[in-house]
């Protein structure tokens, strides 16, 4: 399929938000997630000739992030504190969060990968679980588990956190 | 079903979701103040998610970064088109005919296991060895594959009525078939599958599949019916995906 440098240049502009949200509830760090962001359209605009439908683009690009992710994640393999207290570091940011930005933070960190990524395109984007199975190279049955079990465990670890934050927070001011 | 296996029920609903597999949830709900009590708290809860989650920093100059990115890319392309086009041709050539043996061959492996295991779906072969004893199945299992057999922790609490042993793509499986439920069945393939996407096109045409590997075999839950009749099932025998 030939896809314009024009069309490519559209799909930039209309999708480098939802790729960066998705890559910053994945990954909990800003920089992360613009690299990983910038990474996946530069692998998307080598590999276009993989597209095949132009209705499927958004589910194609969020499938190059994924393999992105998984790329960082191979190099780096510190997602379970690092990105959080990265985040803690950088004053700019700090001051933006909320308590309630902060708990979904630290809730997501402890999740695994296998749970985390279907659950942040479900709650961030709103995705079928036909999109998010596409996306994730999964069986239907599997994702619907998995997205089950992790919204579970989600509402269950989002209150503990949420009370630790709110105190060091009222500390801190 | 009790209160927990409807709660289970409750986080694998969304709205949209299929209004005749959820119906026994919600009747449920219209008897069950305590649980109607929960779902309308998780409710709420997804609701505050999908707000929180929205707030992401905001970065104006990524677009532009990217788009800039994308420009020297092209810019490379260009200025290398015309060294490499003299004098590459050949091995280029040969490169393209190596990933073009090295794609292939996978997608048709992948083709050949979602046919023969939507095959086996679809018409089952006649039980070997009918027994409800868990034991005596797995040890039947060890000796078609002549070794240990085994489950993943996943499939701790599945009950089996009997088994067959099959062959897909080459390698060898056993086919048991599980008790309680005509429906679904575990195919164990004695190889890594790798590739999902066979029986994902599987489930898309015949019915339903889930599975896990160890990293030397592969187990499969198949089920003749919809991915949602499938979870339910899976909630309901305790099966984790």
């Amino acid at each position: 399929m030939q896809i314009s440098d024009h069309t490519f240049d559209d799909w930039v502009r209309q999708y480098q938000r939802l790729l960066f949200g998705i890559a910053y509830w994945w990954t909990g760090s800003r920089t992360d997630a613009e690299e990983l962001t910038q990474e996946a359209f530069f692998q998307a605009y080598r590999s276009r000739s993989t597209l095949h439908e132009v209705e499927a683009v958004k589910g194609w690009l969020i499938g190059i992030l994924r393999h992105c992710y998984a790329q960082m994640s191979r190099k780096s393999n510190s997602r379970a504190e690092v990105p959080l207290d990265g985040m803690e570091n950088e004053p700019e940011e700090q001051d933006m969060l909320s308590a309630d930005v902060l708990a979904l933070h630290q809730s997501l960190a402890k999740l695994d990968d296998r749970h985390r990524l279907p659950l942040v395109m479900f709650y961030f984007q709103q995705l079928s679980y036909q999109e998010i199975s596409e996306a994730l190279e999964l069986p239907i049955g599997t994702v619907m588990s998995r997205l089950s079990r992790a919204r579970k465990m989600l509402h269950e670890t989002l209150e503990t956190p949420r009370n630790l934050i709110v105190m060091r927070k009222a500390k801190e001011r | 079903m009790n209160c927990e296996l409807y709660k289970s029920e409750i986080y694998a609903w969304r709205p949209g979701s299929d209004a005749v597999s959820f119906q026994p949830l919600f009747d449920h709900l219209a008897g069950c103040p305590e649980c109607a009590q929960f779902f309308e708290r998780l409710t709420t809860s997804d609701q505050r998610i999908q707000h929180t989650i929205q707030k992401i920093p905001e970065d104006r100059s990524l677009e532009s970064r990217i788009l800039a990115g994308l420009a020297h890319q092209r810019a490379q392309t260009k200025t290398h088109r015309p060294s490499w086009r003299s004098w590459i041709l050949l091995p280029l050539a040969a490169s393209v005919i190596l990933v073009v043996t090295l794609g292939v061959r996978p997608r048709l492996e992948e083709a050949r296991v979602g046919r023969e295991v939507a095959a086996l779906l679809s018409r089952p072969p006649a039980l070997q060895i009918d027994s409800t004893n868990r034991q005596q199945i797995l040890d039947w299992c060890a000796s078609v594959f002549s070794g240990p057999s085994s489950l993943p922790p996943e499939l701790n609490k599945v009950e089996f009525r009997g088994a067959t042993a099959v062959k897909v793509a080459d390698h060898k499986a056993v086919l048991l078939k599980m008790k309680n439920e005509q429906r679904a069945s575990l195919l164990i393939v004695d190889a890594h599958l790798t590739q999902e996407s066979g029986f994902k096109s599987m489930h898309e045409k015949s019915g339903s599949a889930t599975l896990w590997s160890d990293g030397r075999r592969t187990y499969v839950l198949l089920y003749e019916g919809s991915a949602q009749e499938m979870h339910a099932y899976m909630v309901q025998m305790g099966i984790e995906a």
